[in-house]
C-alpha cells in the first residue's frame, strides 16, 4: 500500500478529505495560500485588539455598579415594591405552564425550558440581587421541576395545560393592575422590562388573529370585507410605526369617548396590535397563496363546507408554510417596542435612558445600553430558536 | 334523493343518476363546453374519451361544482346543482373525484386524510370512520402504509389512498380525471385494478381515461368529446368496432 502510494505522483485524494487533526484544519483554511496567510494574520491582530480591549473595558474600566443599583428599575420600572410579589406570581405562574410544557410535549420546550432556568439561574447568582430575589428565582426553579414530572406523568393535561397559556393573559393583566380587588398598580408605574414584554405579548397574541381574519378577508369573495381588507392592510404598511403610535395616542380617547380615561399603556398596546396585524396578514396571505389549488378543490369535491376546509386542509399547511415570517414579523415588533419612549412610557431602553441623565449615574451610557441590548438579544434568539424548533418538527411528513 | 336501485334491474330500466342538459361553458371567450347532454344510469360506468384540451375535464367537474356553468342545468342524484352552497355541498356529500395528481392532505396521515371528511360531514363517530378507513385501505391493498404520510408513499399507493378517501363518504357516484395519467407505467396497473372492481360494485362512475383497453373493458357506455362538443355516445363495441363519426375514427386511429 505505501509503496503504491510513493510510486504515485500525486497521492490520491478523495474528493472529501476530512480533515484530521487542528494543524491540518489550520493549515488547511487559514494558511492555505500567501494571500490567505497574510489575511489572517492582518485579521488576528485586528480581533486581538479588539478583544484585548473589550476585556479590558468590561472587566476594568466598565462601572457596572449603574446596573447593579438600578436592576429593579430596568427590570419592573416604578412597580410599587410592595406589591412586586404580583409580579413574581405572574413569573411563577408562566414557570408552571413552561414545566408542565416541557414534560408534556418534550422535544422543543425541553430546550426552551433548559433556556430559561438557565437564566433564573444565572441571574439568581448575580451578586448584587436581594435575598428575597434568590428565594422567588429558586421557587420558580422547582416549579419548573416539580410541574415538569407532573406533565411527564399525566399526559392528559394537555388540553388543560392549553387552556392555561391562553388564561395566563388575562390573569396577568388582572394581577398586575389589580382592579379594584387588589390595590390599583396603574400602568403608568409599569416599566423597564416587564412593560416591553407585556406589549410585545399583547401585539403579538392579539395581532394574530385580526391579522388572519384581514388575510382571509383580502381573499373574499364579499367586494366590502375584501375593499376593507385591502385598504386597512395597504394604509398601516404605508405609515412608519411611530406615526400609528402617536395617532393611538391622540385618536383613540377620540374614537371612544372623552369621558373615558384609557391609560397610555394601552393605547400603545392598541397601536403596536394594529400595526402587527398588517403585517401578519401580508405574510398569511403569502402561505394562503402557496397552496396549490388541488388542495382547496380536493377539500371541496369530499363536501367540506369552507370552515373545515380552511381549518383542517388550507390554514395547517399556509401557516407552517410562514411560521419563519411570521417569527421574523414577531422578533420585529419586539425590538419596536422600543419606540415607546418616544410617547412617554418608560420601557427597557426608556428606563435606560432615564438611568443615564440621572447625575448620579453620568457618563454611563455605554453599560446601560449593552445591558439593555444584551436583553434583547437573548430574547430575540430564543424565539427565533424556538421557530426553527417549530418548523422542524412540523417537518414530519412534508411534501 | 333517488332511492337505491336493485342491482338486478337491468340499466335501461334505471333512473337517470346524472342529468346534464345543455351545458355550456366559456373561459373567458374560449367556448369550452357547447351544448353538451349527457344522462346517467344509476350504477352505469360512463368512460369519457377525446384528445387534450377537448372540455372533458371541465366537464366532470361541473357535475360537482368545481366549475360553474352558464348556460344548462344538472341535476345530481335528484338535487339540482345551483348557486346554493347548500346544493352543492350535499351533491358534493354523494359524488366522490379523484383527480389526476391526487392531491392527498400532505400534513395529515393517510387514516386522518381518509377519516377527515366522514367525521366532519357525515358525522361519524372516530371509532366508525377508523374502521371504515381500514376496511378500505384493505380493499385498495395498502393497510400497511395508515400512518404514513403521502409523501412517504409511491404514486400508485397515493392515487389508491385517494380512490379510499372519496369512497369513506360512500358516495353514490365517483368521477375519476384522469386517475393513471400522473403515474408512472409499472403503477397504473395497481390503480386501474382498484378502478375495475369498483365498476359493477352498483356504484355509478364517470371516468375520463386514456386507457383504452381499460375503457373497452369497464365501460358500460363510452363518449367521445372533441372540441368542447359530445361527438358520439355509444357501446365499447359500437364505438371501437363501428365508429360512426369521422372524428371518432380520426381519434381511435391516433390512440390506438
Ligand atoms: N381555469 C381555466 N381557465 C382558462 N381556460 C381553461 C381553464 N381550465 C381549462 N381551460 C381551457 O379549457 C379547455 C378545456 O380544458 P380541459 O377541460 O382541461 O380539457 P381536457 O381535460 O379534455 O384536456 C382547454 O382549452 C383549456 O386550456
Ligand atoms: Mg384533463
Amino acid at each position: 500500500m505505501d509503496k503504491n502510494k510513493l510510486l504515485t505522483k500525486k497521492p490520491q485524494k478523495s474528493p472529501y478529505h476530512p480533515s484530521t487533526g487542528t494543524l491540518d484544519w489550520l493549515k488547511k483554511n487559514l494558511f492555505s495560500s500567501w494571500l490567505n496567510t497574510i489575511l489572517t494574520f492582518v485579521f488576528a491582530t485586528i480581533i486581538t485588539f479588539i478583544g484585548i480591549g473589550s476585556v479590558k473595558w468590561i472587566f476594568l474600566t466598565a462601572n457596572w455598579h449603574v446596573i447593579s443599583a438600578n436592576f429593579r428599575l430596568l427590570i419592573v420600572g416604578q412597580y410599587p415594591i410592595a406589591e412586586l410579589w404580583r409580579v413574581w406570581i405572574c413569573l411563577t405562574l408562566v414557570s408552571f405552564l413552561i414545566g408542565l410544557s416541557w414534560g408534556l410535549w418534550k422535544g422543543t420546550m425541553g430546550h426552551l425550558t433548559i433556556a430559561v432556568t438557565s437564566m433564573y439561574f444565572i441571574v439568581g447568582c448575580l451578586p448584587f440581587i436581594l435575598m428575597e430575589t434568590r428565594i422567588w428565582l429558586l421557587i420558580n426553579i422547582a416549579v419548573i421541576g416539580a410541574t415538569y414530572a407532573v406533565g411527564k406523568k399525566w399526559s392528559k393535561l394537555k388540553k388543560s395545560t392549553l387552556i392555561g397559556w391562553f388564561l395566563m393573559f388575562p390573569i396577568t393583566i388582572f394581577l398586575l393592575n389589580g382592579f379594584g380587588v387588589l390595590n390599583h398598580v396603574g400602568s403608568n408605574l409599569w416599566g423597564g422590562f416587564l412593560l416591553t414584554l407585556l406589549i410585545a405579548i399583547v401585539a403579538i397574541v392579539f395581532s394574530f388573529p385580526i391579522g388572519l381574519l384581514l388575510a382571509l378577508g383580502r381573499r373574499s369573495k364579499l367586494p366590502i370585507v375584501r375593499w376593507f381588507s385591502i385598504g386597512y392592510i395597504e394604509l398601516i404598511r404605508g405609515v412608519p410605526l411611530i406615526t400609528i403610535l402617536f395617532v393611538a395616542q391622540l385618536m383613540l380617547p377620540l374614537f371612544l369617548g372623552n369621558g373615558i380615561d384609557i391609560d397610555n399603556v394601552f393605547r400603545a398596546m392598541v397601536g403596536f396590535t394594529l400595526f402587527t396585524a398588517a403585517y401578519l396578514a401580508e405574510n398569511i396571505r403569502g402561505g394562503l397563496q402557496s397552496i396549490p389549488r388541488g388542495q382547496f378543490e380536493a377539500a371541496e369535491a369530499l363536501g367540506l363546507n369552507t370552515t373545515i376546509k380552511m381549518t383542517f386542509i388550507i390554514l395547517p399547511q399556509a401557516l407552517r408554510a410562514v411560521i419563519p415570517a411570521m417569527v421574523g414579523s414577531f422578533i420585529g415588533i419586539f425590538k419596536d417596542t422600543s419606540l415607546v419612549a418616544i410617547v412617554g412610557l418608560t420601557d427597557l431602553l426608556g428606563m435606560g435612558k432615564n438611568i443615564i441623565s440621572n447625575p448620579e449615574f453620568l457618563g454611563t451610557q455605554m453599560e446601560v445600553f449593552i445591558f439593555v441590548a444584551l436583553v434583547f438579544l437573548i430574547f430575540c434568539n430564543l424565539m427565533s430558536y424556538a421557530s426553527r424548533r417549530i418548523e422542524q418538527s412540523l417537518g414530519v411528513g412534508k411534501r | 334523493m333517488l332511492e337505491k336501485f336493485k342491482s338486478d334491474t337491468p340499466l335501461d330500466q334505471r333512473q337517470d343518476i346524472v342529468i346534464c342538459n345543455q351545458l355550456n361553458k366559456w373561459f373567458g371567450s374560449l367556448h369550452v363546453l357547447k351544448d353538451v347532454s349527457l344522462n346517467v344510469k344509476q350504477g352505469e360506468v360512463v368512460v369519457i374519451l377525446g384528445p387534450s384540451g377537448s372540455g372533458k375535464s371541465t366537464f366532470i367537474r361541473t357535475v360537482n361544482g368545481l366549475e360553474e356553468i352558464q348556460k344548462g342545468s344538472i341535476t345530481v342524484d335528484g338535487i339540482p346543482l345551483s348557486n346554493d352552497i347548500a346544493d352543492i355541498e350535499s351533491i358534493r356529500k354523494e359524488t366522490g373525484m379523484v383527480f389526476q395528481s391526487f392531491n392527498l392532505f400532505p400534513h395529515m396521515t393517510i387514516l386522518k386524510n381518509i377519516t377527515l371528511a366522514p367525521i366532519w360531514v357525515r358525522k361519524w363517530p372516530k371509532a366508525k370512520a377508523e374502521k371504515v378507513a381500514m376496511e378500505l385501505l384493505e380493499r385498495v391493498g395498502i393497510p400497511e402504509q395508515a400512518h404514513k404520510y403521502p409523501g412517504q408513499l409511491s404514486g400508485g399507493q397515493q392515487q389508491r389512498v385517494a380512490i379510499a378517501r372519496a369512497l369513506a363518504m360512500q358516495p353514490k357516484i365517483m368521477l375519476f380525471d384522469e386517475p393513471t395519467s400522473a403515474l408512472d407505467p409499472e403503477m397504473i396497473k395497481e390503480v386501474l385494478d382498484v378502478i375495475k372492481t369498483l365498476a359493477g360494485s352498483g356504484i355509478t362512475m364517470l371516468v375520463v381515461t386514456h386507457e383504452m383497453n381499460f375503457a373497452r373493458e369497464v365501460a358500460d357506455r363510452i363518449v367521445l368529446f372533441d372540441f368542447g362538443e359530445i361527438i358520439e355516445i355509444g357501446t365499447p363495441n359500437e364505438l371501437f368496432d363501428n365508429p360512426k363519426h369521422e372524428r371518432t375514427k380520426l381519434f381511435l386511429s391516433q390512440i390506438l
